[in-house]
C-alpha cells in the first residue's frame, strides 16, 4: 500500500513539472508493452532492464501496466488471431524458421500466437502512443493539473504522513 | 542511465542465483527420491547429491534402490555417478542427458536401515496393471503346487469333514445365475406384453382396410391413396426394424457370450479341485510333477523379472502425455517450424554401467534411450549387460522396452550359465530331497509381451550332475523307485512356458525326468489316489445335485417361450407388409385403369388416336 501511494504521489509530482515529457512517455510505452504481452515472457525481462536503466518514470510504467493488462485480457483472442496471421504468412516462413531454430530467439516464444501477436501489436502501438503521451503530459500540465491537485483524493494524499515523509526524503535526496 | 537501479537489479539477480544455488540440491534430491520411491514401492536414497548449475552437471556419491520384497536389502546400488545435462532443453523444462557412467554397480546388497516406504494413498494405482495381474497369476500357480504331497498320501479321507470345511461355491453361483436369468425373462415377458408394435400393426391394418379400391373413381384419388399406402409401407418397415432390434437385444442378452454351460462346468471343476487340494491329493501327470519339482524356484525367479517389466510399463504410462506448454492468461498456440525442440520431459541417452553381482560376476554394459516419451525420441529403451567371473560363470541380460507403436512391446532375454551346483538341492520338493555331488547350472529366460499378449519361456539346465543319495538306502518304496530312476541321469532340463496366447494365462512346466517320476508314482500310489479322488468327486457332484440340468431345462423352456412370442410378432409384421404390398399393387392397377379410361374418353372426344 505504501509503495502504491508512493508511486501515485511520485506520478502526480512528475506529471506536474518534475519529469520531462519524454521520461513520462517512455515509462508509459514500456509499461504498455509489459501489460499487453504475457508477463512471464523473456522479452519482458529486457523491458524491465530498460525501465531500470533508462530514466523513465516508474509511476507511469505501473499505470500503463495496470491499464494495458486489463485491455490485453480482453484483447487476447485478437492477439491470437493476429499471431496466427503472422506465423502463417508465407513470405515470413523463412524468418520464423530461422528464428525458431536459433535457441536465443526461441526462448522468447515468438512462435506462440499470443506472444508474437501481442508483442507486435504493442510495438506498433508505441509509435502513436509515445508522441500522444508527450502531448497529453503537456496538455495536462497546462489545463488539468491544477484541478487534479484540488480534488479530495489529491488533498487526502498530500495530507497523509506518508506523503510528507516522502517529500522530506525526496528533498534530502535532491 | 540509472546506475543505482542497475546495481539494484544486479544485486537482486545475484541474490536469486545464490538462493537457488543453496536450495536447489535438497529440493531436487528429495523430489527425485520421492518419485523414485513411489515407482519402486520402497525407499530410493541418494547420498551426496549435487547439481552444478555452471558446469551443468549432476553427481552423487551413492544411490540405493530398496528391494520392495525385502526392505532390509537393496535391489541394486551404485557408487559415484556423474552426468552432464544439456543447457537449452532446460529452458523448455526438459532434462536431456547424453551420457551417464555408473560405477560400482552392485546387485542385492544389504542395507544399514529399513528401506520401507509408505506409498501415499493418492499415488496408489486403483487397478493393478496387466503385468501385475500376470505376476499374481504366476505366484498363485506356484503356491498351488508348492505344498503338494506325493508321498504319504492319506487315503482314508473323511469326506464329511472335508465338505463341511470346503464350503462349495458352485451351488450358490448356479442359483444366483438362475435368479439373474429369471429376472431377465420377466423383463422380456413384459417387453413383449407392452410392446406398441402390436397396436401399431392393428392401426395400420385398420387404415389399409379402410381403403376401398372399388370406390376410387378418380386417378387423383388413386394417387393420393398410393401415397398413403407408401407411408404405411414405411411405417411397417420401421416396425420390422424394431422387431429385429428386439431379436438382436434378446440374442445379446441370452447369447453364448453371457451364458455358457462351460462356465457352470468350470465352477463345478473349481470346487472339485479345491476339495482335492484340501485333501492334498495330487494329480499324477507329467505337468503336475514337473511343476511340483521345479516350478516353485523357476516361477519365483520369473515373477521377479516381471516386476521390472511392470515398473517399466508404469513409468511409461506415468510420464507419457505430460508435455503441455502453458502461457499466462490466454494460452495461444505454439507453432513448430522444425522438430528441433520436440524433446521428451526426460531423456537419458546412454548409461554405461559397470559393477558386480552378488555372486561376484563383473558386470558391464549399456542402457540406452530411457525417456518419458519414446514417440519423441523415436528410440525404444534398450539394454545390453553381461559379464563373467574367473570360474567361467557368465550372465547376459538384453532386451527392449518399445512404446513407439500403439501397443507397448517388451522383450527380455536373460542367461546365467556355469554356476556350480555341488552341495545344492535341485528341487525343494520332497520327491527329490538329495543334494548334488557335482554339476553346473544354466538358467535362460525369454519374455515377450505385446500389449496384453504374453509369451515367455524360462529354461533351467543342470549339467554333469550326480546325486548324493547318502549311505543308507531308503526304505520308502517311492523314494527307492525315484533313486533308481534318477541315478542314471546326468542332466536335467526344465522348461516353463507362461503364455496367454490362446486366452487365459497358462503356466506349463516340463522336464526330461517327469516320466521317470510319473512311472515311479503310478506303480505305487496312483490307485490309492484315484480311489480317493472318486470318493470326493462323487460327493461334490451329489452336493451340487442336478442344479445344472434344472437350470438348463429352465433356460431352454423360457427361451422357447420368448422365441415363440417373437416369431408371433415377426409373422404379424410380415403379414402386414404383405397386405400393404397387395393394397399398393391393387391401387396402382386401379390408377392405370382410371388413367386409361380417361385417355380413351379424351380420345373419343377429340377424335385423335395417339
Amino acid at each position: 500500500m505504501f509503495l502504491l501511494l508512493k508511486y501515485i504521489a511520485k506520478l502526480l509530482k512528475a506529471l506536474s513539472s518534475e519529469a520531462s515529457p519524454n521520461q513520462l512517455a517512455g515509462g508509459f510505452v514500456l509499461g504498455m508493452i509489459i501489460g499487453m504481452t504475457p508477463v512471464a515472457s523473456i522479452h519482458n525481462l529486457l523491458i524491465v532492464v530498460l525501465v531500470i536503466a533508462l530514466k523513465v518514470n516508474l509511476g507511469m510504467v505501473i499505470l500503463a501496466f495496470l491499464i494495458f493488462s486489463g485491455i490485453a485480457y480482453l484483447a487476447d483472442p485478437l492477439f491470437h488471431s493476429f499471431g496466427i496471421w503472422m506465423l502463417e504468412n508465407e513470405s515470413w516462413q523463412e524468418t520464423w524458421t530461422s528464428m525458431y531454430n536459433n535457441e536465443l530467439w526461441a526462448i522468447t516464444k515468438f512462435y506462440n500466437t499470443v506472444v508474437i501477436g501481442s508483442f507486435i501489436s504493442a510495438l506498433v502501438l508505441c509509435i502513436p502512443m509515445f508522441p500522444l503521451t508527450k502531448v497529453g503530459v503537456v496538455q495536462y500540465r497546462k489545463h488539468i493539473h491544477e484541478k487534479v491537485m484540488k480534488t479530495k483524493f489529491a488533498k487526502a494524499l498530500k495530507g497523509t504522513k506518508l506523503y510528507s515523509v516522502y517529500q522530506t526524503v525526496a528533498r534530502v535526496r535532491g | 542511465m540509472r546506475i543505482k537501479g542497475l546495481i539494484f537489479l544486479a544485486i537482486v539477480t545475484a541474490l536469486g542465483f545464490l538462493i537457488s544455488w543453496i536450495s536447489i540440491d535438497p529440493i531436487v534430491e528429495s523430489e527425485i527420491e520421492y518419485q523414485a520411491s513411489v515407482t519402486n514401492g520402497a525407499l530410493v536414497e541418494i547420498e551426496g547429491f549435487d547439481i552444478d548449475l555452471i558446469d551443468l552437471k549432476v553427481r552423487w556419491d551413492r544411490l540405493q534402490v530398496t528391494n520392495p520384497e525385502n526392505t532390509m536389502s537393496n535391489t541394486f546400488e551404485t557408487g559415484e555417478m556423474e552426468l552432464d545435462f544439456l543447457f537449452w532443453p532446460t529452458w523448455w523444462e526438459r532434462v536431456i542427458v547424453e551420457d551417464i557412467i555408473f560405477k560400482d554397480f552392485k546387485m542385492d546388497t544389504e542395507r544399514e536401515t529399513d528401506g520401507y516406504f509408505e506409498i501415499p494413498e493418492e499415488e496408489k494405482n486403483a487397478e493393478p496393471s496387466f503385468v501385475a495381474q500376470v505376476i499374481g497369476d504366476v505366484t498363485s500357480e506356484i503356491s498351488r503346487n508348492a505344498n503338494m504331497k506325493f508321498t504319504n498320501i492319506k487315503t482314508n479321507i473323511n469326506v464329511d469333514s472335508l465338505m463341511s470345511k470346503l464350503n462349495l461355491q458352485a451351488p450358490n453361483k448356479i442359483d444366483s445365475l438362475r435368479n439373474g436369468l429369471s429376472k431377465n425373462y420377466q423383463k422380456w415377458d413384459s417387453t413383449f406384453a407392452n410392446t406398441k408394435i402390436n397396436k401399431e400393426i392393428a392401426d395400420i391394418e385398420k387404415t389399409i382396410n379402410a381403403i376401398d379400391v372399388k370406390k376410387i373413381k378418380d386417378p387423383k384419388k388413386a394417387i393420393e391413396a398410393i401415397k398413403n399406402v407408401q407411408k404405411l409401407a414405411k411405417q411397417v418397415d420401421s416396425l420390422k426394424t424394431r422387431a429385429e432390434n428386439l431379436k438382436n437385444d434378446f440374442q445379446e442378452d441370452f447369447g453364448d457370450s453371457k451364458f455358457s454351460v462351460g462356465r457352470i462346468d468350470n465352477w463345478i471343476q473349481a470346487d472339485f479341485q479345491r476339495a482335492m487340494n484340501m485333501a492334498k491329493l495330487p494329480t499324477i501327470d507329467p505337468g503336475n510333477i514337473a511343476q511340483s519339482l521345479f516350478g516353485e524356484n523357476l516361477l519365483a525367479d520369473y515373477s521377479g523379472y516381471l516386476e521390472y517389466v511392470a515398473i517399466a510399463r508404469k513409468y511409461g504410462s506415468r510420464l507419457a502425455g505430460e508435455d503441455k506448454d502453458k502461457i499466462d492468461r490466454y494460452e495461444g498456440k505454439d507453432y513448430k517450424f522444425s522438430d528441433k525442440y520436440d524433446w521428451p520431459r526426460l531423456w537419458i541417452q546412454n548409461i554405461d554401467l559397470s559393477g558386480e553381482t552378488k555372486t561376484a560376476i563383473q558386470l558391464a554394459g549399456q542402457i540406452t534411450n530411457i525417456s518419458s516419451d519414446q514417440k519423441k525420441t523415436k528410440e525404444p529403451i534398450r539394454f545390453d549387460l553381461g559379464g563373467k567371473d574367473d570360474s567361467n560363470r557368465s550372465m547376459t541380460l538384453t532386451g527392449e522396452f518399445n512404446y513407439l507403436g500403439e501397443e507397448p512391446r517388451e522383450t527380455i532375454n536373460f542367461t546365467y550359465d556355469g554356476f556350480g551346483l555341488k552341495g545344492t538341492k535341485i528341487s525343494p520338493s520332497e520327491l527329490l530331497p538329495y543334494p548334488l555331488k557335482t554339476g553346473t547350472g544354466e538358467v535362460s529366460a525369454s519374455v515377450s509381451i505385446i500389449d496384453k499378449r504374453f509369451d515367455s519361456e524360462i529354461g533351467y539346465k543342470a549339467k554333469g550332475i550326480a546325486f548324493d543319495f547318502g549311505q543308507n538306502p531308503s526304505k520308502d518304496r517311492i523314494q527307492q523307485l525315484i533313486r533308481d530312476a534318477v541315478s542314471s541321469t546326468d542332466q536335467i532340463n526344465v522348461a516353463a512356458l507362461v503364455d496367454n496366447l490362446d486366452g487365459p494365462l497358462k503356466v506349463k512346466v516340463r522336464s526330461n525326468v517327469d516320466d521317470l517320476f510319473v512311472n515311479a508314482l503310478k506303480s505305487t500310489v496312483s490307485k490309492e489316489v484315484d480311489r480317493a479322488r472318486q470318493k470326493i468327486e462323487s460327493r461334490v457332484r451329489s452336493e451340487i445335485g442336478n442344479r445344472k440340468e434344472q437350470l438348463l431345462a429352465f433356460k431352454n423352456e423360457k427361451e422357447a417361450e420368448i422365441r415363440k412370442e417373437y416369431e408371433k410378432l415377426e409373422n404379424r409384421v410380415n403379414e402386414e407388409i404383405k397386405k400393404v404390398e397387395e393394397k399398393k399393387k391393387e391401387l396402382e392397377k386401379k390408377k392405370k385403369e382410371l388413367e386409361d379410361s380417361l385417355k380413351n374418353a379424351v380420345k373419343d372426344r377429340i377424335g385423335i388416336d395417339w
